[in-house]
């Protein structure tokens, strides 16, 4: 074959190629059924020699991890025996408290997260490839009930959401992920907002926007330093699931909205066992205040731009 | 070639990074095995075979990433077929090319990688981090290049002199 010849071979296979690369994704861009369906299916034909894989790799894994953050190790170490000297202490205040809550839900007669049917399952493996930190897999999947937008938790409160539901197996978008929004409830003042991760900050996550969200100047409306926040009864997860403490309350970049920053109660970078709360999810995240557009229509009556002759005060001329 | 064992091996190098690399990383760099494979059977196959058989090991990882499908595989197609047509005219083939090869071809697939993706609308994928990843990933698969070899080999069957790419060929090169 003449070189010519065959260099516009080359060529017509490379274009065609980029063809099917965008027909590809074209079609999972609008999450067309089949195409995901399809990759579901692939992954759940690997599921096996994945889970034979993982069980053969995991005490190789945990040498490798050991031998290179040995310092992360003693520094976490440490930090725990820390934790467990001031748990000794506080043991016996939760004590109280939880015992008060038992009450205090009794006589409100408020029903409890034990009424949702939950899911145990396992952490099968962290992210994969190096531009999804905040995935995991587990090893619960449609076969279990599992749907996409479910709560994953620990006992310490939440992890993330169901992200992507395979036969088998899952994947878990964590807490840790700034795209994640969670709509939220500041237990000490009652306001609902939508926070997320600090990007870049591990274990921190921020609230600042929300309908109806106090300004700075509101001195009455600040929460409490240590205060718990929880989801919101209106987010798309189950209801006072514990997210975390409020850490720093400050001002927001235009030094009017309030921003809290929280304390994560989970710790999402070492998970081991999870739980997926099986409650219908609203696939739709919280809603945002609606601002109004400050465009003025043509046809207003410019009268009504007036603040002193607003329908109240004209009424009461 | 032989499909099966060329299917069996994209396979086998899906799964080690999948469950293996999921674990075990460098200076908290996954290696990035597909994308060597890639960029290998761009240097091996030529530009008729490299950059389709670098597609569909795209499309498998695809199937594992959070980014839409087809993504990794045109980044791979794209960065086997640049090895194959730069590589066309070498003559040697030395161990130390094959590293260079490898390194700076990983370094393209994971750049190229990160600004389609944003280009797709992937948030957070280009930053200095990205930089960092790519070079440590760029660095453990030169090192890794000479051991893809005789897997590549074995992929293409009792074919003497066989060599996609002019005059190379994977029983006079080493």
């Amino acid at each position: 074959m003449a070189p010519a010849q065959r260099t516009g071979r080359v060529r017509h296979r490379l274009i065609l190629l980029t063809l099917i690369a965008i027909t590809l994704l074209t079609v999972d861009l609008r999450g067309l059924e089949p195409a995901q369906g399809a990759q579901g299916l692939v992954r759940d034909l690997l599921h096996p020699l994945n889970s034979l894989a993982t069980t053969i790799i995991s005490p190789v894994g945990d040498v490798w991890n050991s031998l290179f953050s040995y310092d992360d190790l003693e520094a976490e170490n440490a930090a725990l025996r820390q934790q467990i000297d001031s748990m000794t202490g506080a043991t016996i205040q939760a004590e109280a408290d939880s015992s008060a809550y038992v009450q205090l839900l009794d006589s409100l007669n408020l029903p409890y997260a034990g009424d949702v049917e939950i899911v145990t399952a396992r952490v099968e493996r962290g992210p994969v490839g190096n531009f999804a930190s905040d995935v995991v897999t587990i090893n619960r999947g449609q076969r279990h009930g599992l749907a996409e937008g479910m709560a994953v938790v620990t006992g310490a409160g939440l992890v993330g959401r169901v992200e992507r539901v395979d036969g088998v197996t899952s994947t878990v978008q964590l807490l840790s992920d700034p795209d994640l929004l969670v709509g939220v409830r500041l237990v000490s003042t009652n306001d609902v907002g939508i926070g997320h991760a600090v990007p870049g900050e591990g274990g921190l996550f921020i609230v600042n926007q929300g309908p109806n969200w106090p300004k700075i100047t509101d001195t009455t409306l600040l929460p409490e330093i240590g205060s718990a926040v929880v989801t919101d009864a209106d987010s798309r997860y189950t209801a006072d699931v514990p997210v975390g403490r409020v850490t720093e309350v400050r001002p927001a970049a235009d030094e009017l909205a309030l921003e809290v920053l929280v304390e994560l109660s989970n710790d999402v970078e070492d998970l081991a066992f999870v739980s997926v709360l099986l409650s219908e999810q609203s696939e739709e995240p919280p809603l945002v205040e609606v601002v109004p557009s400050t465009s003025v229509p043509l046809d207003l009556d410019p009268g009504l731009l007036d603040p002193l002759r607003s329908p109240s005060t004209a009424e009461g001329r | 070639m032989n499909p099966l064992r060329l299917v069996t091996l994209i396979l086998l190098a899906v799964v080690v990074q999948v469950t293996v690399f999921a674990d075990l990383r460098i200076a908290g760099v996954a290696p990035e095995l597909l994308v060597l494979f890639a960029v290998m059977f761009g240097y091996w196959y030529g530009p008729r075979r490299g950059p389709t058989t670098a597609f569909l090991v795209g499309l498998v990882w695809d199937v594992y990433l959070p980014t839409p499908l087809g993504l990794s595989a045109i980044v791979f197609a794209m960065v086997a077929f640049a090895v194959a047509a730069s590589g066309a005219e070498l003559f040697r083939d030395s161990r130390l090319q094959l590293a260079a090869i490898a390194g700076v071809g990983t370094i393209a697939a994971v750049a190229g990688y990160a600004l389609l993706g944003e280009v797709m609308g992937q948030r957070g994928l280009v930053d200095l981090e990205m930089l960092r990843v790519a070079l440590i990933a760029g660095l453990i698969n030169a090192a890794a290049a000479p051991l893809t070899r005789p897997l590549i080999a074995w992929t293409v069957g009792p074919q003497p002199g066989f060599g996609g790419v002019g005059r190379r060929s994977m029983t006079s090169s080493g």
